[in-house]
């Protein structure tokens, strides 16, 4: 199953949704921003497309605004 | 100076402020109270030293009177004998308690005295000429020089009067005197003469001494300005008399009481003087009633020490409850102190740490880009399989390194805030420490 890149507003967010998700027991890969991703943040993070809907709860649970998926 | 001097010094201060105007209050309250209510005392103390005058003055108008309706009396100036009239004046005036008792004739000469055979007449008396046309007079008066000596009771009312210095300022040789004068009359109600008498009241002690006994304080009768007889004692315990007193003068001249301090004898006393006035109403002396001052500051003495002993037990139990909590509440505040220094320590150790790994993460970013590029250059001259995988290893390693710098780069802009936020909380921590233990770091 190919990747999907969640992106934030800021690399603060990114950071605190990378812990999020890791205590929400899903792996995510912090990589820095693909070219085709229009984002102020540096950083993205990249999950496994089966896991996008359990990590958008887990944000939105942590309340962290997500910036997009590509 | 520590927090805990600060603290334990406003408490200090604040009892000592509120036990000082208290202090002050209650001894003004007090001094103003009690003065108020001497005066009430003393104006009462010598109401009552007047009734005792006006009941000596009825008294002696009594006896007076009684003489004179005497039968024994009138039968023995009917008959002019001199001798048993004179033996029966001495004996009157002696179980009486008289100083004089003189029988005149219609034309006011003196027929007989109870002090002795001296003739004279006393027709120009006022009294006499009174009681001469039937009336019965009792009065205050001034007796003189020329009545006292036929009298026999001159040496008893000569004096030199002493200033408020003690010196010499005056020789007294009149007295003043409670007397009453009332017509003799025959069978037939026709007047054959009249019967004078009373007490001469210079160095006379029988009055103040009641007075004094009966209502305590001190008691004295005034001759003019000058003390005839009185209870008030000199520092040796004898009475003093013949001794001018200024405050009496006002009463002399304005007839009006007075109600204040006065010294006699060395010692201060709360005083009424009442005027004395004879039958025409004119201020001849003075009664004085007094009751010593320290009756009253002992009293606002006492209190005073009182409330000072007093103040300093609740200063003393303030102390003892206040030191044992301030101490408490100023060791909080060191421990507290103590944490946020140590704690701003520990931080300064990581913002060091963390610019150290930025800077070595920034080396490693360097060398991961420059082993990219070698790999890139060798690829390009011989590629292979092997090298395909290692760049690829490679591009993962220099995105994971692009991360980590990303990220020490934001932790380092964050750093930078904490250091100034840091800085500020060891200068809050060191002020707080030298407010409570009053050390400089």
């Amino acid at each position: 199953m190919a990747d999907v890149v969640l992106f934030f507003a800021s690399n603060a967010d990114t950071m605190i949704a990378t812990k999020a998700l890791k205590d929400s027991g899903i792996t995510a890969k912090m990589i820095p921003k693909p070219a085709n991703v229009t984002s102020s943040a540096n950083l993205c993070l990249s999950i496994e497309a089966g896991s996008v809907e359990p990590a958008k709860s887990a944000l939105g649970t942590a309340g962290i605004a997500l910036g997009g998926v590509v | 100076m520590s927090l805990r001097v600060r603290l334990l010094g406003t408490i200090i201060g604040a009892i000592v402020l509120f036990f000082l105007i208290s202090v002050i209050a209650a001894r003004l309250v007090l001094q103003r109270d009690l003065l108020d209510l001497g005066k009430t005392e003393v104006t009462n103390g010598a109401g009552a030293f007047g009734g005792y005058w006006d009941s000596r003055k009825d008294q002696i108008k009594l006896l007076v009177s009684q003489d004179a309706v005497s039968d024994s009396l009138r039968k023995i100036l009917q008959a002019k004998n001199v001798g048993a009239m004179q033996d029966q004046l001495a004996n009157i005036a002696r179980t009486s308690g008289l100083s004089f008792l003189t029988i005149v004739d219609d034309n006011g000469k003196v027929i007989a005295r109870a002090n002795g055979p001296q003739p004279g007449t006393l027709a120009q008396n006022k009294l006499i000429q009174r009681a001469l046309t039937g009336e019965t007079v009792s009065t205050a008066t001034l007796l003189g020089p020329a009545v006292l000596a036929g009298e026999g009771l001159a040496l008893q009312a000569q004096a030199d009067i002493k200033g408020p210095d003690g010196k010499t300022v005056a020789q007294a040789d009149q007295g003043i005197a409670l007397v009453a004068a009332a017509p003799i009359s025959d069978q037939n109600e026709r007047t054959i003469g009249a019967i004078y008498g009373g007490i001469l009241l210079n160095h006379y002690y029988d009055l103040v001494d009641q007075a004094t006994r009966a209502l305590g304080g001190s008691a004295a009768l005034l001759d003019g300005d000058a003390i005839a007889a009185s209870t008030i004692a000199q520092p040796d315990g004898t009475r003093t008399v013949d001794v001018q007193v200024p405050i009496a003068d006002s009463v002399l001249k304005t007839g009006q009481p007075y109600t204040g301090s006065d010294t006699e004898g060395g010692t201060e006393y709360l005083v009424h003087v009442d005027p004395i006035q004879n039958d025409q109403n004119q201020t001849i002396g003075a009664r004085w009633y007094g009751i010593p001052m320290t009756q009253i500051t002992g009293i606002i003495n006492h209190t005073t020490q009182t409330l000072v002993l007093w103040g300093l037990l609740a200063m003393i139990i303030a102390l003892a409850l206040a030191i044992p909590i301030v101490q408490a509440l100023s060791n909080t505040l060191a421990k507290r102190s103590q944490q946020v220094r140590a704690a701003a320590k520990e931080l300064g150790v990581v913002i060091v740490g963390a610019e150290v790994s930025g800077d070595h993460i920034a080396q490693t970013k360097a060398a991961v880009e420059k082993s990219g590029a070698l790999i890139a250059e060798i690829q390009a001259g011989a590629p292979s399989p092997k090298m395909s995988e290692l760049r690829a290893v490679n591009d993962e390693l220099e995105g994971d390194i692009i991360v980590i710098d990303t990220l020490s780069q934001e932790m380092s802009g964050r750093m930078q805030q904490a250091v100034h936020r840091v800085a500020e909380l060891n200068e809050v921590a060191g002020g707080l420490n030298e407010l409570v233990t009053g050390e400089k770091n």
